[in-house]
């Protein structure tokens, strides 16, 4: 009995070792370090007060969610948080919801819905699911802290039964760029160089990519744009502490010194504020959709089976009702 | 953690931080035309391109904190 507890040890030993390696080449956050972020945010008598952000992001999903006209048996949320997602979703849509985040004090906080939960304390690159188990994977701002984007895209197109569908949204693109912009110039001008306070962010280019390499079908990637207004840089400051969303790059500065914080502040007012004093912030949010293969998809129409031809292209008209005549799926 | 720690005390401190940034609105301001006046012009930005602006809004939030000490 000791010497298969103690080989058990070794073994679960060994699998964190080598999950802590074996995140593909690119090493960009200190997973860590985000999920004691998570675990103290979560854990804030006042969280409620900073998600207004996942609130919102988490309601347009859930709003595609609906744009399927389909029932999900099987649902995963990755990444919940505090399970936004779930409180805007009904039992009609979805029958069964699985919830994986990486801080357990934000499941134990979770907002009540009616859909019946299971919690799972679970990496977003390491899913511990079997393949085609789910019928829908959902994500919600959780994406950006992830080192591997390809092999957690391949893990979820994994654990998707064909024909099922991802959705997910992600923090991208130009997100946050005045506090950037304010930051870079303040430290040049105050200490003759910068260094990197946000993290980096997926382009909306590169997102198509990335799905497309994971084997994912029909995408669909729009970007949509949140500008919430503070009073000054200090406010969005704390307020991204107090989501959650502090920094966790390993290349991130520790330290950000009195003048610096006072001059960026006060261009941040200058260069973005707005006539009533107050500053806006903006997140770039990326919608993602992308279902799994199956056969009665539609596949794109092989070489040679035209039977219009551009020439008659003046005869629109008369073209077009004949094609929706033959083309009738749904 | 409880108590009074580093972290609790430099977390209050912060806490003043903008209403004393609002006090000096004014020197904040010439602080920031200042440097962006630099993303536009011709004139690359480098270390104290600012330097008497940001002195006077430093001395500024510097003497507005001592009036919010007493």
């Amino acid at each position: 009995m000791n010497m298969s507890v103690k080989s058990l040890r070794c073994v679960s030993r060994g699998w964190r070792c080598f999950s802590s390696r074996q995140g593909g080449a690119m090493n960009v956050f200190d997973r860590s370090m985000k999920r004691k972020q998570k675990e103290w945010a979560s854990s804030l008598l006042d969280s409620g007060k900073y998600d207004y952000l996942r609130d919102e992001v988490a309601s347009r999903v859930a709003d595609r969610v609906y744009d399927v006209s389909r029932t999900f048996p099987l649902a995963l949320d990755v990444g919940c948080g505090k399970s936004h997602i779930a409180e805007h979703l009904s039992k009609e849509v979805v029958e069964r919801l699985f919830l994986t985040d990486v801080s357990d004090s934000s499941l134990r906080n979770r907002r009540a819905c009616e859909i019946p939960t299971h919690c799972v304390v679970a990496e977003e690159e390491f899913l511990p699911f079997k393949e085609n188990t789910f019928d829908l994977v959902l994500s919600s701002l959780s994406l950006h802290w992830i080192n591997d984007l390809p092999g957690a895209l391949r893990q979820i197109h994994h654990v998707l039964k064909p024909d099922g569908v991802f959705i997910g949204a992600m923090v991208g693109g130009e997100t946050l760029y005045e506090l950037r912009c304010s930051l870079q110039l303040a430290e040049l001008e105050r200490e003759g160089g910068f260094a990197p306070h946000i993290s980096p962010y997926t382009a909306v280019t590169d997102l198509g990519n990335l799905l497309g390499q994971a084997r994912f079908n029909m995408l669909t990637v729009d970007i949509d744009e949140v500008q919430v207004h503070y009073p000054g840089m200090l406010e969005v400051m704390s307020d991204l502490q107090g989501m959650g969303e502090s920094n966790c790059a390993w290349n991130r500065k520790s330290l950000l010194q009195r003048d610096t914080m006072l001059a960026a502040a006060a261009i941040y007012k200058e260069m973005y504020g707005s006539e009533d004093g107050s500053v806006p912030a903006t997140f770039q949010i990326l919608y993602m959709i992308g279902w799994k293969p199956h056969d009665t998809q539609a596949k794109p129409a092989k070489r040679g089976s035209a039977d219009v031809s551009f020439a008659d292209l003046s005869r629109i008209d008369r073209v077009q009702t004949d094609h929706q005549k033959t083309n009738d799926k749904s | 953690m409880s108590g009074s720690n580093v972290w609790t005390r430099s977390r209050a401190r912060m806490r003043l931080f903008p209403e004393l940034l609002a006090q000096c609105s004014g020197e904040a301001t010439a602080y920031g035309k200042c440097v962006a006046a630099t993303t536009t012009g011709k004139q690359e930005l480098t270390k104290n391109t600012c330097v008497k602006e940001f002195e006077t809004l430093r001395s500024c939030f510097q003497s507005a904190a001592k009036k919010g000490v007493k």
